[in-house]
Formats: structure tokens, C-alpha cells, sequence
């Protein structure tokens, strides 16, 4: 990008460093600055026995589903990236459908598919034991992790693992065992580790799963204690607890993240051009076979169930055709959820449009002051939506509280990162002599930023506001903390009801959101196939 | 070639494709023990997929192929990868990022059961053999192009295999670092006996390498013979330009004595030795290939002077002639300028036929010699 030049670039400068100060630095410093006036002692007190119970349970469930997810996305990844054809393509799809699902949304459809009054109970009289409790808490978040561990192994197998190093083992002796053992896993090892961290760090940082499957059980962690301890305790105890497992969760995250980084593979390969991409070649089909059933059982069904559920005339039916109805919706947009609709729809432009804006201006900065900023905005998208929670309100609780424009700032803060990081990437991915012939075409800077920057970023701008907009549509975790009289978003609105009751009515309300999400999504991934844009989305 | 019973490589009525798109039809090639065969075609032609059928990386629909005399793929069986034993060298040399140049040698010596110590004392002499043993414990990235396809050949040779398949190993390479490769690839083989496969889309070191140069497009072979063969006397015209500088002039036969052919160029004659298809009835218009070297400047014949390129060592000229447009190429620096209308001589030309394809395999000789 063109470096703008004098006043322009000063009040660049000042937006950026107060939208840094305000959305991050201040919140966060809020937070510490509480736990050092606390003191440790105090803090330990709080956390006591119940936090650090939460603890505990957030690690080992987390730790179980990354296990899960990152073996699962392995297998899929290997399977997808190791030949061509439409079969493959169409897993590819399929595999990232959750991705789609709000992660609440992931936990209700389970309920409805597996629970006890569930699809399959009706069915065929089985339901899955411990849904309503760690293992279905395990279960869940490791589906919802899926495409993500998939999504970074395949990427890692694109560029880290050519065919041609596989082939140059086969070629020097070595059984297809041998070469996978000896050559794919070693170069796959950074990022395993990579995948192993994200999909750790989200699934910690989850609040909608533990909230829908684990609360029937009486099992928290540590993101639904914050909650509890903040929605329904005035207890300055209660209040300093949140406090010690905000703090705690911080340090998690950063070290987890720091891992990330260390593991993350650089972008340059063995050496050497690229080789000969693999071949066009029928997929094993007794590993087709199991992938396809582990997305239909996994994803399909439980989908299925939510829909069949909100269609259906009245609780326990069997879904018959007679029993089909459409009235579940028109019940469910009461004016609570029409609110709620209207709430999620207005914070999840405002972030969208204004994280792209900031992302923008972020690309205008050079060197460090850019690599500065790209780690602020990542460090706060790793942390828990629970933490920037907590911090925005202790920082701006005092004027804004029970507004919108405070869940707007945890949202900015929380993804910033999701507008900065393609866009910065793509930026640095214009061939610098682009701009350079526009100038020596006699463009100015502010002419070519206009005439040549903007629009080959045009579709990495488009595609970084729909992530912000997807990922504010899909959030619960901080908005159910932040919302007051008014301000519940419709992820909140059905997050109530999933507690109080009605579940065709929760049904109904999570299959609009969900094709709300799903709409915005596709055009993503409109967006995100090759030909639509100029430079490659990252 | 008919050493059917030593060949190193035997391939019968190959046939491959991709979902539904034939890439191979049905091919036949032998490469004979300790015989470097080069592979020329453009991209696309088909000659990573014959060479990735060879080495049992991907699944032929039909044919048969043999490595050293032993069937590795027909119609009931098919033998893995790593048990054909065939070296392969990469385009992209395929240096495993987390080994370095010894551990990488070492690894088809270690899937052989050699113990380490032997494997790697194997392994130092293969990279000493290549003239890069002091970088044995440097990983591909710190090794330049050059360097990353000495060990890759150094690999290929670990596995001691009676063929090696080089797929186009020095297109990523500059020129004069090629010009070593080849020459060292060339003294390798001559000592170990070990028979090639070189495919390649560049002409020069196809006819520098190879005992026999096959031809491929478009997923058939179109010729094979030895180098000399394919460049004078190539089966048509897409091979004559796949083969090197060609002009092709349409010239009027006009009789044949003790001396030669007699032909008419525009309203000038020439009398020349002619080989080619097809017939060389009086009155018949044929059209004939002629390389750069085959005319010179002097003589009888009438030209205009459209082109000059000065090479350094020789002049490339472009002449327009009645009989079309024609390159020359002289030693020395040029001797007619742009415009200029010059005299030339024809002393050999190649008869492609009346225009129409010659018969399959027939390649009559015309006129005496």
C-alpha cells in the first residue's frame, strides 16, 4: 500500500493507536489493574475450590476434543488433499459445514438428535448416555473443531507435504506406511502442533457448548462460572473469582498462543519449485465410506433433528408428515426475538463495517508498527469473548452498561483481528511494481490507493467484512454477558429459551439463525473461490 | 532395439487417463540395458504421466510395462512403488525439508535393511560421487538449485536400480549450471551401466544425452531413433520443428539423374541430394525441410534478406525466397544487411511429402545416397 503522506497519515496514526488504546490496551489494563488491587492472595481465595474445579474441567474436556478434532481432521485432511476428483470435493464441503453452525446451535441440534426425548429416542428407543454432561460436552466441541483442525491441516498439506516427497520415498523403497511414517508426519509435525493449539484454545474458550450440555448436569468450566459468577452473584467473592479466572484464562491463551506461533510453519516450502499436484485418482472407498458416515452422524443428523423439531406441531410427536407444521416460526418472531433479531442484525454490521474500516487503515502502516498491531489484534481475538466480557465492563461498565454500543466494543475488540489479518496479508501480496507503474503512470498516492489498491483488495475487504459479520451473528459468549433490558441479541434470546423451556420454539428461532449465518457464509465462500479475486484470500 | 530379454525397460500398448481423458494411448517403448533414452515432448504431451506409470505412482487402464525383465504392471498384477526398483530424479528435486543431503541419500539404503553405519558410509561416497560430500549435513534449504538436484541424483542412484527416470531434472536450472549436470549425469551414467529415462521439452539436451531420442505428443510417441536420425530425418513437420530450427520451403520436383534431385525454386534450380517421403515424380510440388546449417550464403539461388541476428560465434539470417521464408545460419559476423537481395545455396533438404501425412513407419528413400 501507498504510504499517505502528512496530515492524512498523523490522523491515520491517531485513529488507530486510540482505537488500540480504547479497545484493548485500556480494558485489559482495567482487568489486571483489579487483580493487582485485589492481590494474589485474595484472588486464590476467590477461585477457590469451585474455580479452580472449573479449571480443571475446561482443561481436561478441551484437551479431550483436540485430541479428538486434530485425529479427525488428520484423517480427512489426508484423505481430501492426497488426490482430485468430485468426490473429494464434495467432503471437502461437507466437512466444513460446522462451520456454518453456531456452537450453541451445534449443542441444541445434538440435544435434539441424541438427547433423551430425542430423534433417536423416538426412533429407535436409544439415546446417547452423558450427552447432558462431559462427555457430550467433549463430543460436541470436538465436532465443532473439526474444520478447523481440517482447515489447517489441509493448508499445512498443501504446502509442507508436496506428492512429490511421498513419491521420492515410494521411488527410494519405502511401502506407503513407511513414507507416511518417515516422511509426511515429521514434515506434518508444526502443524499438528499449530492445529492442536487453535483447536485448543477455542474449545476453552467455548461458552455456548458447556452452557447448553453441561448446566442440566451441574458441570461448569471455566467460561460458564464467569457467567454464573457475574449473571446471577453480587457476592464481591463471586465478582473476584470472575476476576481470577479472567486473568487465568489470559495467561492460557497467550501461552498457548505463543506455542502457536513458535509451531507455525513459515510459508516457504522444502525448496525447490513446485512439484507435480496429485493425481486424479478414486478415493479408498472403505475411508470414504467412514468419513461420509462421521458427517452424517455427526452433523447431518443432529441438523436434521433441529429442523424436524421446529417443524413439528407439538412436543414428542413422531416427525410425520401430518405433524408438520410452519406455525413454530411464526411463534417464535415474538417481540422479544424480533428485538433480539434486530439487535444481532445492527452489531453485526456496525462491527463488520467498522473492524474492515480499522483493518484499512491498519494496512497503511509500515514494518514493525504493522507487526505491532497485527499482535495486539491477534492476542484479543485469542482471548476468551468471557475476558474482553469482563474487561470492557470493568472499563466503560460505569457509563455504558445495559447499552449496545458496549457489546460493540467487546465484539471490536474480539474481532478486529478477523478484518486485519487477510486483509494485511493480501495487501503485502499486491506486487509492490503495481503501484509503482500507476505512479509513474502520474497517479498520486491518494489516486492510486483509489484507482489500483482498493480495488484489487475490493474482494479481501468484502470477505473480511462477511467474517466479521458471520462470526458477531454466530457470538453469544459476550453478548450474554454484557446484554441488559433491550440490548439481548437473538444468539442470547435463544440461549434463554434453550433454559426456560419451549423447544420448538428454540428450534425454530436456531434454524433462522443458523440460515442467516449459512446465507452470509456462502457468499464467503463465494467470495473465497478462485476467480473472484485478484489477489489469493489467505 | 530388439534386446527384449535384457531390456531395462520394456513397455507394451500403455494406456492411461485421467477421469475419462486418455493422457497415454497405448504405448510402446524399450530402453535397453545401460541405454539413455530422452523423452521429448512440449508440456502436456504426457511425459511425467508415462514416467509416473513407470515408476508405479499412478495406475495404468491397460498395457504392460517390464523393468529388467521383470512384469511390474499387466493386466492381473501390479507391483508397488517402492519394490519396482527404479530410481527417480524430480523436477523439483523433492528434497525431504527435515533431512538433510546424507540422511536423504541414506534413505533408500536404510529401506533397504542396510544398517546405518553401512547406509551412511554408502551414502557419503554416493555424495562424493556428485562432488557435494561437503554439504552432507545441510538441509534443501540451505542448498542452492544446483546442489538440491545432486543430491536428488545422488538418492536416485542409492537405490542401485537398473533404470533411472530423470523428469526434466535441470529445468529449473540456469544454463551453464545445466551444461555441468548434464555432463556430470552423463560421465554417472557411463560408469554404473544404469539405464535412463530423461524426459525433457529441450531439444539441445535431448540430442546432447540420449542414445535415442523418443518423440511424444499428445500422449503417442511419433518417432524414435537416435539423435542424428530425429533431427535430419524427422517423421513430419511438427516433429521437424520440435527437433531443432526448421524451415519448410514448397519446391517443384523436376528430375532425378546420377547426381541428385533437381528441383525448382521459385525460377531458380537446384540440384541436391534429397531423403524423405513420399514420391519424386517429375512435375510434383513437395515440400522440404531444410536446417539452418543445410544452405549457405553464395551461389545460384535468389533471396531477400528479412532478418539478421548477430550471435557472437555465427550470424542467423532470415531469407525470403520464392519457395518461402527460409533460416540460414553462417559462421562470422553478418555479411548482408536487412533489404539486401543476396545469392544462397541449398546442399541438403529433407522431403516431408506432397503435404500429406507419409505412411506409417515407410520412410522411402529418394535419389541415389
Amino acid at each position: 500500500m501507498p504510504e499517505a503522506r502528512g496530515r492524512w497519515r498523523f490522523a491515520g496514526w491517531l485513529l488507530l493507536a486510540g482505537a488500540l488504546v480504547t479497545l484493548v490496551a485500556w480494558p485489559l489494563l482495567r482487568l489486571l489493574l483489579e487483580g493487582l488491587d485485589a492481590g494474589p492472595g485474595r484472588l486464590v481465595d476467590a477461585v477457590g475450590a469451585v474455580g479452580l474445579a472449573a479449571v480443571g474441567n475446561s482443561l481436561w474436556t478441551s484437551a479431550l476434543a483436540t485430541l479428538a478434532a486434530v485425529g479427525a481432521g488428520l484423517g480427512l485432511a489426508l484423505l481430501t488433499e492426497r488426490g482430485t476428483g468430485s468426490a473429494r470435493r464434495w467432503l471437502r464441503l461437507a466437512i466444513l459445514v460446522p462451520l456454518l453452525v453456531p456452537d450453541f446451535v451445534t449443542a441444541i441440534s445434538w440435544g435434539r438428535a441424541y438427547g433423551p426425548a430425542g430423534l433417536t429416542a423416538r426412533l429407535v428407543g436409544w439415546d446417547l448416555p452423558g450427552l447432558y454432561g462431559p462427555a457430550g460436552i467433549v463430543l460436541v466441541l470436538s465436532v465443532a473443531a473439526v474444520p478447523l483442525a481440517y482447515l489447517v491441516i489441509a493448508a499445512g498439506i498443501r504446502v509442507r507435504a508436496e506428492p512429490d516427497l511421498e513419491r521420492a520415498a515410494r521411488a527410494s523403497g519405502a511401502t506407503p506406511f513407511t513414507a507416511f511414517r518417515t516422511v509426511t508426519l515429521p514434515l506434518l509435525a508444526p502443524v499438528l502442533v499449530a492445529a492442536a493449539g487453535l483447536v485448543f484454545v477455542t474449545s476453552m474458550n467455548a461458552f455456548g457448548t458447556p452452557a447448553v450440555l453441561g448446566r442440566p448436569a451441574g458441570f461448569g468450566t471455566m467460561t460458564t462460572r464467569i457467567y454464573q459468577d457475574l449473571a446471577f452473584s453480587s457476592a464481591d467473592v463471586a465478582f473476584l473469582r470472575v476476576v481470577g479466572l479472567a486473568l487465568l484464562l489470559v495467561v492460557l491463551g497467550t501461552a498457548v498462543v505463543a506455542v502457536i506461533d513458535r509451531a507455525t510453519p513459515s510459508p516457504e516450502r522444502g525448496g525447490g519449485p513446485a512439484g507435480t499436484p496429485p493425481t486424479a485418482s478414486s478415493a479408498p472407498w472403505p475411508a470414504m465410506v467412514i468419513a461420509w458416515a462421521g458427517v452424517a452422524l455427526t452433523v447431518v443428523l443432529p441438523l436434521l433433528a433441529l429442523l424436524l423439531t421446529a417443524l413439528t406441531r407439538a412436543v414428542g410427536l413422531p416427525p410425520l408428515p401430518e405433524n408438520l407444521t410452519l406455525a413454530n416460526f411464526g411463534r417464535a418472531l415474538d417481540a422479544a426475538a424480533i428485538v433480539g433479531l434486530r439487535n444481532s442484525a445492527v452489531l453485526a454490521t456496525a462491527a463488520a463495517t467498522i473492524a474492515v474500516l480499522l483493518a484499512l487503515l491498519g494496512t497503511s502502516l509500515a514494518g514493525r508498527r504493522r507487526r505491532l498491531l497485527g499482535t495486539a489484534v491477534t492476542l484479543t481475538f485469542a482471548l476468551p469473548g468471557s475476558v474482553l466480557a469482563v474487561a470492557v465492563l470493568l472499563a466503560f461498565g460505569a457509563t455504558l452498561r445495559d447499552t449496545l454500543a458496549i457489546i460493540l466494543l467487546a465484539y471490536l475488540a474480539k474481532l478486529w483481528a478477523l478484518g486485519q489479518r487477510p486483509l494485511a496479508a493480501a495487501a503485502d501480496r499486491v506486487p509492490g511494481d503495481l503501484l509503482r507503474a500507476a505512479r509513474a503512470s502520474g497517479a498520486g498516492a491518494s489516486a492510486t490507493a483509489w484507482t489500483i489498491a482498493i480495488p484489487l483488495l475490493a474482494p479481501v475487504l468484502a470477505a473480511g467484512w462477511l467474517l466479521v459479520f458471520v462470526f458477531a451473528l454466530h457470538e453469544v459468549t459476550i453478548s450474554a454477558l454484557l446484554y441488559g433490558p433491550g440490548t439481548a441479541t437473538l444468539a442470547v434470546v435463544i440461549l434463554n429459551l434453550q433454559q426456560l423451556g419451549d423447544p420448538l420454539v428454540t428450534s425454530a428461532l436456531a434454524v433462522i439463525l443458523t440460515a442467516l449465518v449459512a446465507v452470509a457464509s456462502a457468499a464467503l465462500l463465494i467470495l473465497r473461490r478462485p476467480g473472484w479475486s485478484w489477489v489469493s484470500l489467505p | 532395439m530388439s534386446q527384449a530379454a535384457a531390456a531395462a525397460l520394456r513397455c507394451r500398448g500403455l494406456r492411461v487417463g485421467y477421469g475419462g481423458q486418455a493422457v497415454l494411448h497405448g504405448l510402446d517403448l524399450d530402453v535397453a540395458a545401460a541405454e539413455t533414452v530422452a523423452l521429448l515432448g512440449p508440456s502436456g504431451s504426457g511425459k511425467t504421466t508415462l514416467l509416473h506409470a513407470i515408476a508405479g505412482f499412478l495406475e495404468p487402464e491397460a498395457g504392460e510395462i517390464q523393468v529388467d525383465g521383470r512384469l511390474v504392471h499387466g493386466p492381473r498384477a501390479s507391483v508397488p512403488a517402492e519394490q519396482r526398483n527404479v530410481g527417480v530424479v524430480f523436477q523439483n528435486y523433492a528434497l525431504w525439508p527435515h533431512m538433510t543431503a546424507l540422511q536423504t541419500v541414506a534413505y533408500p539404503l536404510r529401506r533397504q535393511r542396510l544398517p546405518q553405519a553401512d547406509a551412511t558410509e554408502r551414502a557419503m561416497e554416493l555424495l562424493e560421487l556428485m562432488g557435494v560430500a561437503d554439504l552432507a549435513a545441510r538441509r534443501p534449504t540451505e542448498l542452492s538449485g544446483g546442489e538440491q538436484q545432486r543430491v536428488g541424483v545422488a538418492r536416485a542412484l542409492a537405490r542401485r536400480a537398473g533404470l533411472v527416470l530423470l523428469d526434466e531434472p535441470t529445468a529449473h536450472l540456469d544454463t551453464p549450471l545445466r551444461a555441468r549436470l548434464l555432463a556430470e549425469l552423463s560421465e554417472q551414467r557411463r560408469r554404473s551401466g544404469t539405464a535412463a529415462l530423461y524426459a525433457t521439452h529441450d531439444v539441445g539436451e535431448a540430442l546432447a544425452v540420449a542414445d535415442r531420442v523418443a518423440v511424444l505428443r499428445g500422449g503417442r510417441l511419433v518417432q524414435v531413433g537416435p539423435p542424428r536420425d530425429v533431427y535430419e530425418r524427422p517423421a513430419d513437420a511438427w516433429v521437424a520443428a520440435m527437433t531443432g530450427p526448421a524451415s519448410v520451403l514448397t519446391v517443384t520436383v523436376l528430375g532425378a539423374d546420377r547426381e541428385g534431385l533437381t528441383l525448382r525454386i521459385g525460377d531458380d534450380r537446384a540440384t541436391l541430394v534429397l531423403d524423405g517421403h513420399g514420391e519424386a515424380d517429375a512435375g510434383r510440388s513437395i515440400r522440404v525441410l531444410v536446417r539452418p546449417d543445410w544452405a549457405s550464403l553464395g551461389g545460384d539461388l535468389r533471396a531477400v534478406v528479412r532478418a539478421v541476428l548477430y550471435r557472437g560465434p555465427h550470424t542467423d539470417y532470415r531469407l525470403s525466397t520464392p519457395a518461402g521464408d527460409l533460416e540460414l545460419r553462417e559462421p562470422g559476423p553478418p555479411r548482408a544487411g536487412v533489404g539486401d537481395e543476396v545469392r544462397w545455396t541449398l546442399r541438403r533438404a529433407w522431403s516431408l511429402g506432397s503435404g500429406t501425412a507419409p505412411p506409417e513407419g515407410a520412410t522411402p528413400r529418394l535419389g541415389p545416397g
